[in-house]
C-alpha cells in the first residue's frame, strides 16, 4: 500500500506536468477503427477497445458510476460525463477529481486526493469516456480487442489495483 | 370539532405530568382516523387509513388544491404528518429543512427550521441525500439530520428543545431514517453499510435527548444486548454466546455494516419494537468468510425484536446468513393480526429486499411464510422452513463463482425486489400493497480495503430490467402488486415502466394509492388494481402518499422531488440485455420523464 501510494503520488506529478499538452485530436484510421490520441489516448475498434480504456471502464463502474450513473449518462445525483469530458478537457477533469467541487447546498463532488487507486488512474478514466464520446463506445462492459491482450491476462482479471482502497459508492 | 377540543385538553393534561405518556399520546393519535401522526400511519405500520370521504365512486373528481414548494433538489423520501392543529409537518432531504404549512391557508409558512450542517456528509450518503421524515408526540417533532444530529423542535414554534449527535460522519455513519418514538424514548438506526461502520439502534429521552441505551447489530451479546439463554432465534434459545463476533474472519464484525436505515415498527400489547439490518460490511464476500468457509455474519441482514425500554432482545431472525448479493435487510415488518391454520395469530410480515415474502410469528419470530413475491428471483429456489435458510443457487452465488468473476443475471438487483418505499396493508382485505423492482444485476466481487470514512464496498454491479413473463410489460422496471402474505402469492399487479420507489397507501374508500418515478400519483381499485384516477406531480415521486381530515375534509398529501438510489440508478435507464430486439421506449432515460425538485400536493375532492 505504501509502495502504491508512493507509485500515485509519481504519477499525479508526471501528471500534473502533461497538463498544458490538453488534449490532442482524434485519428480515424478506418471505418471500423477509431482513435484517440494524448493524455486519454483510447482506441475502438469493433466495439471492443485497448486495455487502458477497458481498466478506465473498470475505474469509472467502482468509483464513479454510483453517482455519474452507468457507462458515464449521468443520474439524478451527478451529471453525464461523457459530456462533461467533452467540454471541459483534461485539466479540468483531473483538477475536478483532485479537488472537488461543492456545486450548491446538497451538491457536493467529493476530493479523490486520498484514494491512491482513483487518483493513479484519472488518465484511464478519461481514455474511457472520451472512448464513449469521440470514440463511440457502446454502453456496457466493453471486450479488450484481441491483439492488444497482454499475455497471461484474463480480461476479468486485469484490474492489477485489487487491493486498494476502491471507492464504489453504492447503495442502501 | 368535539373530537379535536377533547383532544386538545388532554393534551395540556398529558403535557403537564410525565414524559412517560409520550407513547400515550402518539397511541392516541394515530387511533384516531383524522390523524397521521406517524410516517408509516401507525405504531403497526400499516399505511392503512379508515377514512373514506374518498373512495372509488368519487375518487375521479380529486385534485390539486394547492402545492409548496420546498426550495430543495434532491431526492424527496417520506411525507407529511398531520396531528390535528391545522398545519403540516414536512422535511427535506439536505439541508433538511423543517415547515410547518397551514392547511387553512393554502400552505402558508408558519415557521421554518434549517439546521446548520457540514457539507461533507454528502459524498458519504451512498444513496443520495434523502431523509423519511419526522417523527411527532407531545408538542415535539424529532428529526434525524444527515450529519447523525437528533433534533427535538416545538412543533408550535418550529424552537429547538435538543439535539444530540447520534453518530460521526466522518468515519461513514450518516441518517437517512425517520426516528420513531415509543414511551418516553426516541428511538434511531443510522446508515453507511457501504462504508464499513457497525450499526446501531439507540433510544433517547424525549425530554432531554439523553442516550438511554444502544444495541449493536454485530459483536459482543453484551453489546448487542443479547442473552443467548433468553434470546431466540426461530423458537429455540440462541444458545451459543458472542456469535456475533464468532461468525465473521477476526475483528471483521467491527466493521460490519447491519445498519438499521430503515422503519421501526412496534406492537403495544407486546411492547416490542421491530426493526431489520442491512447488509453485512463489504460486498465482497470472500473477505467475510471464515477459514475459507461462507460464515454468517451475524447480525447482519437480521430481523430484531427488542423491548424498547432497555433494548433487551426477545428474538433474531437472519434472513440471509452470508449475504452475497447486498440484499440489505431493513424492510419495513408490517404488524398484522392474521388466521393461519385456522388459527389467529400474531404475524410480521415483510416484502423483503431478497424478492421473498416473508410471514412470522411475531411474539416467538418463528417462520411460517417464505414465498416469491417477485417470480424473477432466482438467487435462491426457496427456504428451508426448518433452519430459516435460503436455498441459495450456486449459479448466481457471487461467493462460489469467485472474486474478480462477473456473475450475470442475477435477480432481484442490490436495490432489492422492494427497497425503503414502504408498503401498506389493508384488515380489510388482509391484503398487502407494495411498490416493488422488476430489475435484475450483473455483480462482480473485489478486494476492497478499509479506510476510515471511505466507501467499503468491493463489488461492481450492473443493472438491467428482469425478463417479463406471459404478458406482463416489456422491459418494466417496477409494479404495484396486492400481496396475500398468509397464501404467499400475488393477487393483482400492476406493471410500471419504473421502479415504484414510493410509499402505498390504502384506505377503507377501497382504494389504494403509489407514486410513480415520472410523477403520477395514482389511485387504484384495491379489490381489482384498476386505475381509477392519476395526477402528473412536477417531479419523481420517492415519498409517501398520506392521508388525513381537517374540519370534515378529507386530504390525500404527497412530497414528489426525485432521486434516492432509484434516480442514481436508473436516471441513465438500463442497459438493454437483447439490444435490438425492439422496446426501446422501455429501456429510456427517467430524465426523459421528468426533473428534480421537491414539492408537496395537497388534493381532495371539490366542495
Amino acid at each position: 500500500m505504501t509502495v502504491l501510494a508512493r507509485s500515485c503520488r509519481g504519477m499525479l506529478s508526471t501528471l500534473v506536468a502533461l497538463l498544458p499538452l490538453g488534449l490532442v485530436q482524434v485519428g480515424l484510421a478506418d471505418e471500423h477503427r477509431i482513435t484517440g490520441e494524448g493524455i486519454g489516448a483510447f482506441v475502438v475498434e469493433d466495439g471492443k477497445v485497448d486495455p487502458d480504456t477497458y481498466d478506465g471502464y473498470i475505474v469509472y463502474t467502482r468509483s464513479c458510476m454510483a453517482c455519474h450513473g452507468p457507462d458515464g449518462l449521468g443520474s439524478s445525483f451527478a451529471p453525464n460525463l461523457i459530456r462533461a469530458v467533452e467540454r471541459r478537457g483534461w485539466e479540468n477533469f483531473a483538477g475536478t477529481i483532485a479537488s472537488g467541487r461543492e456545486i450548491q447546498p446538497g451538491q457536493v463532488m467529493p476530493s479523490f486526493a486520498d484514494d491512491p487507486y482513483v487518483m493513479g488512474n484519472i488518465p484511464k478514466i478519461f481514455s474511457y469516456l472520451r472512448a464513449r464520446g469521440e470514440g463511440g463506445l457502446g454502453r456496457g462492459r466493453p471486450k479488450i480487442i484481441e491483439s492488444m491482450q497482454e499475455p497471461d491476462a484474463e480480461q476479468g482479471e486485469q484490474d492489477e489495483d485489487k487491493d486498494e482502497a476502491a471507492e464504489e459508492a453504492s447503495a442502501e | 370539532m368535539l373530537r379535536e377540543t377533547g383532544y386538545a385538553v388532554m393534551a395540556i393534561g398529558l403535557m403537564a405530568t410525565t414524559a412517560a405518556h409520550a407513547n400515550q399520546n402518539q397511541l392516541e393519535l394515530q387511533q384516531n382516523p383524522e390523524y397521521w401522526a406517524t410516517q408509516l400511519g401507525n405504531y403497526q405500520g400499516n399505511r392503512f387509513s379508515e377514512l373514506d370521504q374518498i373512495n372509488r365512486d368519487n375518487v375521479d373528481e380529486l385534485r390539486a388544491v394547492w402545492q409548496f414548494s420546498t426550495g430543495v433538489l434532491r431526492g424527496h423520501e417520506g411525507g407529511p404528518l398531520y396531528v390535528g392543529d391545522g398545519r403540516l409537518y414536512i422535511h427535506t432531504p439536505f439541508p433538511n429543512k423543517v415547515f410547518a404549512l397551514d392547511l387553512e391557508d393554502e400552505g402558508r409558512v408558519v415557521w421554518s427550521y434549517e439546521p446548520d450542517q457540514d457539507s461533507r456528509v454528502i459524498p458519504v450518503m451512498c444513496c443520495d441525500t434523502v431523509n423519511r421524515g419526522l417523527a411527532y408526540a407531545d408538542g415535539r417533532l424529532f428529526l434525524g439530520q444527515a450529519d447523525n444530529t437528533l433534533i427535538a423542535l416545538d412543533s408550535e414554534t418550529g424552537e429547538l428543545l435538543w439535539e444530540v449527535s447520534n453518530g460521526d460522519h466522518t468515519v461513514g455513519e450518516t441518517n437517512t431514517m425517520s426516528p420513531l418514538v415509543v414511551h418516553d424514548k426516541v428511538l434511531i438506526g443510522v446508515s453507511g453499510g457501504e462504508y464499513g461502520i457497525r450499526g446501531h439502534m439507540t433510544a433517547y429521552d424525549v425530554e432531554t435527548g439523553e442516550q438511554v441505551w444502544r444495541g449493536y447489530s454485530t459483536g459482543p451479546d453484551d453489546e448487542v444486548l443479547i442473552d443467548p439463554e433468553t434470546t431466540t432465534m426461530l423458537g429455540e434459545p440462541i444458545g451459543e454466546s458472542d456469535l456475533g463476533v464468532s461468525t465473521w474472519p477476526e475483528g471483521e464484525w467491527e466493521r460490519g455494516g447491519g445498519a438499521p436505515w430503515g422503519w421501526v415498527t412496534y406492537d403495544p400489547e407486546l411492547d416490542l419494537v421491530y426493526y431489520g439490518t442491512g447488509n453485512p460490511g463489504t460486498w465482497n464476500p470472500e473477505q467475510r468468510t471464515k477459514d475459507g468457509e461462507p460464515a454468517d455474519n451475524k447480525w447482519a441482514i437480521t430481523v430484531f425484536a427488542r423491548d424498547p425500554n432497555d433494548g433487551t432482545v426477545k428474538w433474531v431472525y437472519q434472513k440471509v446468513p452470508f449475504d452475497e448479493w447486498d440484499y440489505d435487510g431493513v424492510n419495513e415488518n408490517q404488524l398484522i393480526d392474521i388466521e393461519y391454520e385456522g388459527e389467529q395469530r400474531k404475524g410480521l410480515a415483510i416484502i423483503d429486499r431478497t424478492g421473498f415474502g416473508f410471514l412470522l410469528d411475531r411474539e416467538t419470530g418463528e417462520l411460517l411464510v417464505a414465498e416469491k413475491f417477485a417470480p424473477e428471483t432466482n438467487w435462491a429456489d426457496s427456504y428451508d422452513m426448518e433452519t430459516g435458510r435460503p436455498n441459495v443457487n450456486e449459479q448466481y452465488s457471487t461467493y462460489r463463482q469467485g472474486v474478480g468473476v462477473n456473475t450475470t443475471d442475477i435477480c432481484p438487483t442490490a436495490m432489492g425486489a422492494k427497497n425503503m418505499q414502504p408498503t401498506a396493508y389493508s384488515p380489510r382485505t388482509g391484503l398487502i400493497y407494495a411498490g416493488i423492482n422488476r430489475i435484475c444485476m450483473n455483480y462482480e466481487p473485489f478486494e476492497a480495503e478499509y479506510v476510515a470514512g471511505q466507501p467499503y464496498v468491493g463489488a461492481t454491479l450492473t443493472m438491467m430490467p428482469a425478463p417479463t413473463q406471459n404478458g406482463s410489460m416489456e422491459g418494466r422496471m417496477g409494479s404495484f402488486i396486492a400481496w396475500d402474505p398468509v397464501a404467499g402469492e400475488t393477487v393483482w399487479e400492476i406493471d410500471e415502466r419504473f421502479a415504484v420507489w414510493s410509499g402505498a397507501l390504502a384506505t377503507a374508500g377501497d382504494l389504494a394509492f403509489y407514486g410513480t418515478l415520472e410523477g403520477h400519483v395514482k389511485a387504484v381499485d384495491i379489490e381489482t388494481g384498476e386505475e381509477l384516477w392519476r395526477f402528473k406531480t412536477p417531479s419523481g415521486i420517492i415519498g409517501n402518499v398520506n392521508t388525513f381530515m381537517h374540519e370534515g375534509k378529507q386530504y390525500v398529501a404527497v412530497l414528489s422531488g426525485v432521486g434516492g438510489w432509484a434516480g442514481i440508478g436508473l436516471a441513465a435507464g438500463l442497459e438493454n440485455p437483447e439490444e435490438g430486439l425492439g422496446a426501446v421506449s422501455a429501456f429510456s432515460a427517467l430524465g426523459d420523464y421528468t426533473k428534480l425538485g421537491g414539492v408537496l400536493t395537497v388534493f381532495a375532492l371539490p366542495d
